[in-house]
């Protein structure tokens, strides 16, 4: 079956303006079709996104009655919110007051979300994120309230079993109000290489609102893709850290629009292959004002035949006069076979500006790993100590220790 | 009676396709300490990587006998399990990685060498700071990543500090006078003659006296074009600070 042709009836076909959304969706995707060598946003990775044609969208209602997910314990103290084979499991989460949490569905009906909904980017650009709007059903509305702050992280859960070939689209708006504050920990649990899992967080940061927004990627063999594509308004803060661990195919996308003065963006990643696999952190940060500020440092371990892509955009807007971009890739290639491929973009239009970019690719010190060996520490763990040490730069900007603890503890070993 | 524990016997070795140990013999007994000296460029350091197995030197002929084993085949983490340590001319810095858990990294793979088992973080740390106590090094520097921006005396004390945790059989100290000032000498010395006994054996490669006269050598060796050329007692580091080597090389030709 194809991508475009699923033949299914979903939620809302009889609301006709999102009809008319998921139609668009549908002609932008089929406009540009799946991402190819030319597409120059996927150049590295499209070929991981593999064969999609026997994919299929599962309509029918998610009844697990709680099985799905009972192994898995919180990561950290958290909020939960378990999406199971792409459906959104239960409606009710224990929230605290000036935090809501709608399945999508909900709020399609009472129109909450109209004012948000794909308002973010342009589905020309974005062949996944068209087929997300094509396919819009499952995904919830999060929208934290002015002033309010919340006590624990919110944790997205993905999870996935007993499922063959299930393509699922699921798009969250997470919304934060003026001077809300929230941490948001995705946390992708995949691990069926048949499916196709694609998510668009659209998200909207109001005035001296701050989110801190995680990622994980858990090993598997699972193909993900997402967009995070970002709004934001005047000194907001949206910090975001990536963990991929391998799987055939993980894919974070951040489209960061700072719309207003004194907003602050800051993607920062870890990626650990030793096999097999692609890891994409793709971004494309847009400075559309005066005295923003953005900073990016992505680390990876490469071993075996897996790859390790990451593509930086930094966009300067005329008028976005002293600003700043900062953007460093640095990985560690251990194998002959494995591939590194960076790619910086870095886009001025306006004079007074600071930015830098920087990539190193490399192996691991010889001279530090004898050293190590010198003191009687066996060349594996030697390299263990190196890799750890490496990738720590990129976990100490991680300020929630229990967060940066866990996502340690989910380090690959050499 | 006399125990050897090293035994260089006809070593020659190159390094990027140049000779530079030729044909080399050396006998240290437990022990014994014995200085080596030489011309800069001699290959004191290139002997001093051979002994602790670093990559990128071929032997192209001799054999090493370290307490009777045969080192050549041994890994460098397996000569420094059995016993080898090596105070490096210019240590080398890891950032990332801090001191304290790089030492108990050290420590404990050598425990787990001997067949003890390891040490929990308190353990290590009591004994940790008992012996970087001796040698001067507080508490802040060792937090700190190992080797990063330590100054050059401070990275010569941390190199005693790691042979005073590991307890070798054999230290070579690689110019680890270099960069000391008066006090620092005598910190190293007292803590390098602490560690010193009758079962374990040293070599110091240095290009003064000063340590010498505070480490009293048995045997000091002139080192020259990749082998021994002169040895004698102490009285030949005494004779070298005034003549210089080339009395010594130019007999030799
Ligand atoms: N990796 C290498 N590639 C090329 N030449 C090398 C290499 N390592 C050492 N050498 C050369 O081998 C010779 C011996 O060097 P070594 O460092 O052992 O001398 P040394 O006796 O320790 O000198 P110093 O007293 O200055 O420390 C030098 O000529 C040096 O340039
Ligand atoms: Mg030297």
């Amino acid at each position: 079956m194809k991508l475009t042709e699923q033949n299914i009836t979903l939620w809302g076909d009889d609301i006709p303006w999102l009809a008319g959304l998921r139609e668009k969706g549908l002609r932008a995707f089929a406009a540009s079709g799946l991402p190819t060598a030319k597409t120059e946003a996927w150049k590295y990775s499209f070929g991981a996104v593999g064969n999609t044609e026997n994919l299929r969208i599962d309509t029918t209602p998610h009844e697990c009655n709680g099985h799905c997910h009972q192994q898995e314990e919180k990561p950290v103290s958290a909020y939960c919110i378990d999406f199971c084979n792409g459906k959104l499991h239960g409606e009710h989460f224990d929230l605290p007051r000036g935090v809501s949490v709608k399945p999508l569905v909900e709020t399609i009906y009472d129109g909450d979300i109209k004012p948000y909904l794909n308002k973010s980017f342009a589905m020309e650009k974005f062949p996944f994120a068209a087929l997300n709007t094509a396919y819009l059903e499952q995904g919830i509305m999060l929208v934290v309230e002015r002033d309010i702050a919340l006590d624990k992280p919110i944790v997205i859960r993905y999870h996935q079993h007993n499922s063959q070939n299930l393509f699922c689209n699921i798009r969250n708006v997470i919304v934060l109000e003026a001077k809300a504050k929230a941490e948001i920990i995705e946390y992708v649990d995949i691990d069926e290489d048949t499916c196709l899992h694609n998510v668009v967080n659209e998200i909207f940061l109001a005035a001296d609102s701050t989110l801190k927004h995680y990622k994980l990627q858990k090993e598997g063999k699972a193909r993900c893709v997402s967009l995070n594509s970002v709004q934001q308004r005047s000194n907001s803060n949206y910090k975001c850290f990536v963990k991929h661990n391998e799987c055939a195919l993980a894919r974070h996308e951040s489209y960061i629009n700072m719309l207003q003065e004194g907003a602050y963006a800051e993607v920062n990643g870890v990626y650990q292959l030793v096999n097999n696999g692609v890891s994409d952190i793709t971004t494309n940060i847009l400075h559309l004002a005066p005295h923003t500020t953005s900073n990016q440092l992505v680390k990876g371990v490469i071993d075996g035949k897996a790859k390790g892509v990451f593509q930086g955009q930094i966009h300067i807007a005329p008028d976005a006069q002293q600003t700043e971009g900062h953007q460093l890739h640095r990985a560690l290639l251990l194998s002959d076979e494995g591939e590194v491929d960076c790619k910086p973009e870095l886009e001025i239009f306006a004079d007074d500006v600071k930015c830098s970019h920087g990539a190193t690719c490399g192996d691991l010190d010889k001279e530090q790993l004898f050293y190590m060996q010198s003191r009687g520490i066996c060349l594996e763990n030697a390299r263990r100590i190196l890799i750890e040490a490496y990738l720590q730069e990129v976990l100490n900007k991680i300020d929630n220790s229990e967060v940066a603890g866990w996502l340690a503890d989910n380090m690959k070993n050499f | 009676m006399v125990k050897p524990i090293l035994e260089i016997k006809n070593l020659s070795a190159k390094v990027a396709d140049k000779e530079i140990i030729k044909n080399m013999n050396l006998t240290i007994n437990a022990g014994e300490v014995h200085a080596l000296m030489g011309p800069n460029g001699a290959g004191k350091s290139t002997l001093s990587y051979v002994l602790t197995g670093k990559p990128g030197y071929e032997i192209t002929g001799g054999e090493i006998l370290f307490n009777g084993l045969d080192l050549l085949k041994m890994k460098p983490e397996e000569r420094a399990c059995a016993g080898i340590f090596l105070s490096m001319q210019y240590p080398v810095a890891i950032p990332g990685v801090a001191t304290n858990n790089f030492l108990k990294h050290a420590v404990n793979a050598k425990r787990k060498y001997d067949g003890l088992p390891e040490l929990d973080a308190a353990e290590f740390l009591k004994l940790l700071r008992t012996v970087a106590k001796d040698l001067d090094i507080g508490a802040e520097m060792l937090k700190r990543e190992i080797n990063v921006g330590f100054s050059g005396g401070e990275k010569k004390r941390m190199e005693i500090l790691q042979m005073s945790l590991l307890q070798p059989k054999l230290a070579i100290l690689d110019e680890a006078d270099s960069g000391l000032d008066i006090d620092a000498l005598k910190i190293v010395a007292d803590g390098v003659n602490k560690w010193h006994n009758n079962d374990n054996a040293l070599l110091i490669i240095t290009h003064h006296q000063d340590l010498l006269s505070r480490i009293q050598p048995d045997v000091v060796h002139i080192y020259a074009d990749g082998h021994i050329i002169k040895s004698g007692d102490k009285n030949l580091a005494v004779e070298l600070e005034k003549s210089g080597y080339k009395t010594f090389v130019d007999a030799k030709e």
